[in-house]
């Protein structure tokens, strides 16, 4: 009984929550649902049809979608391989002091978003494709670092430590008994990360920092929904095609 | 002279006495088994031997050098030299079979040497023909989990083998495998270490192995060297005696009733 109350007071106290939240916001559902905003969305929808498919046209998305594509996949590399260095003192191999420190980097590299970081670098590096790659690498290597330690913590310390006893120096090592351990792992997590990245770098074009999301607010704010449409279509083409490809690559790591 | 140990002890650091008053003298080229029950030392002495740990008294030597005044670099030019088979070798799983064989030889490789050989092995032959004796040849380019436990240990001595160390040692090197397994594999190691003239010393827990395949043989009890005899001259009385208190039924299966010849200490109980 006194469970049922409390449920109760619960359900009260969260609708209210929920009302008040409406009011607040000013919040119109109701005029969402008009007859006549029903027919503008409509007619706002119908325009992006059909999708301006005229040769140069065509061809500026076509290099968009490279650009995008070229963000994405330097960006990631980097992040990669900046994640890997500051893995390996994230997981303590130099250090108490370097894996604190390294750890307070990565978790701040991770927590700040993709979006703001490229609106920082667009401030900082100009607009275009640039700012577009460093935001991704910022942020994909306080990612890849972290998960690339956790890999390398769990890795088995074994076969390192016997080449170490048989006069091994310590990169060489690392490199013949953990490495081998860990590499498919940090392969098939890269490939991850770059499936994100490129729909991350055809969104990175709304705050200037260039490829296909560019392209798609200047059309948008230009009124030229024909013209947008063909670059969403584009968008949707080049994320399957890399999904597809990262999907099938994991794979064959796996 | 391969080792020399004068007067040697080992107390780890929570205070335990691994090891006391070892005095031990090993000469190229010798086989020896050590034997004792659990928790008598064996494997703290092998470390010691492996420069994994270094005496807390007496002088140790090996190979000619005193690990303990030894530099880094020394200390790793000497352990390139010191063969250490595992009783589960310890193999990347994703690696090819020529890559594990090859890391044998990191020890004497310049880095930038190992990093080119991790992506395009440059001693392909050599690794062959460390895996040859073995009759490993053809997994020459196998992934290490392919292949089954008795062929990983395989590989783990040839890659012993091809690191060219001159002190091989062995820590239960059969201790995982069946009966059949353990024979072959030790019978493999002796062989291989006789043609090349290497000292082996390994520690087992199965008796007859090591009276079988090795010609001399350590009886280790409470860190303390109990008897090291050929083994031709070890009986039942020392066994007795090295395995004493020491849950008796359990060891007692392998010992003959009465003292037997000395043509043939043991029975095969393995075969």
């Amino acid at each position: 009984m006194k469970r049922h109350i409390e449920a109760l007071l619960w359900l009260t106290l969260i609708g209210a929550a929920l009302v008040w939240s409406f009011s607040w916001l000013q919040l119109d559902l109701i005029g969402l649902l008009r007859h006549d905003s029903l027919r503008q969305m409509g007619d706002y929808a119908g325009s992006f049809f059909p999708p301006d498919t005229s040769p140069a046209w065509l061809r500026q998305i076509f290099k968009g979608a490279l650009e995008t594509l070229a963000i994405s996949a330097i960006g990631t590399l980097l992040a990669a391989l900046a994640g890997a260095g500051l893995s390996l003192l994230a997981a303590g191999r130099l250090g108490q002091l370097a894996k604190a420190l390294s750890r307070l980097l990565l978790n701040a590299l991770r927590s700040v978003p993709e979006l703001v970081w490229a609106a920082l670098m667009v401030l900082a590096a100009g607009l275009g494709p640039f700012a577009g790659t460093l935001a991704l690498a910022l942020h994909t290597a306080g990612v890849l670092g972290r998960l690339f330690a956790e890999a390398l913590e769990n890795a088995p310390a074994e076969p390192a430590r016997a080449l170490r006893q048989a006069g091994a120096g310590p990169l060489a090592a690392f490199c013949y008994g953990t490495l081998p351990g860990v590499l498919t792992q940090w392969l098939s997590y890269t490939l991850y990360r770059w499936e994100n990245n490129i729909r991350m770098a055809a969104v990175l074009g709304f705050v200037g920092a260039g490829g296909l999301g560019q392209m798609l607010y200047f059309t948008l704010s230009l009124f030229q929904q024909s013209r947008a449409a063909s670059v969403i279509l584009a968008m949707l083409v080049l994320v399957l095609l890399v999904d597809a490809l990262s999907a099938w690559l994991r794979n064959r790591l796996g | 002279m391969s080792i020399r140990l004068d007067g040697v002890g080992l107390t780890h650091a929570n205070g335990y006495q691994a090891l006391q008053q070892i005095d031990l003298t090993i000469t190229r080229g010798e086989r020896v088994a050590i034997i004792g029950p659990s928790g008598a030392g064996k494997t703290s002495l092998l470390r010691l031997l492996g420069t994994g740990l270094m005496p807390s008294a007496g002088q140790l030597r090996i190979l000619d050098e005193q690990p303990a005044s030894l530099g880094r670099g020394a200390l790793r030019r000497l352990r390139a030299r010191i063969g250490l088979i595992h009783q589960s070798p310890p193999l990347p799983p994703r690696q090819r079979v020529v890559t594990a064989v090859l890391a044998g030889r990191l020890g004497q490789w310049s880095l930038l040497r190992a990093l080119v050989s991790l992506c395009y092995p440059l001693d392909a032959a050599g690794a062959r023909a460390a895996l040859e004796p073995l009759d490993l040849e053809d997994k020459l380019f196998a992934r290490c989990d392919q292949l089954s436990g008795g062929q990983l240990q395989r590989v783990g001595i040839a890659r012993v083998l091809y690191q060219q160390a001159d002190l091989l040692l062995a820590d239960e090197p059969v201790s995982a495998m069946d009966p059949v397994l353990a024979e072959h594999t030790l019978g493999l190691l002796s062989r291989v270490a006789g043609q090349r003239g290497l000292t082996l010393v390994a520690s087992l827990h199965a008796v007859d192995l090591a009276l079988r395949h090795f010609p001399r043989v350590i009886g280790l009890r409470d860190g303390q060297v109990l008897f090291d005899l050929p083994a031709a001259e070890v009986g039942q009385r020392h066994l007795a005696q090295l395995y004493s208190n020491d849950s008796l039924a359990e060891h007692a299966a392998p010992l003959p009733a009465t003292e037997p010849l000395p043509a043939e200490r043991m029975p095969r109980r393995c075969t």
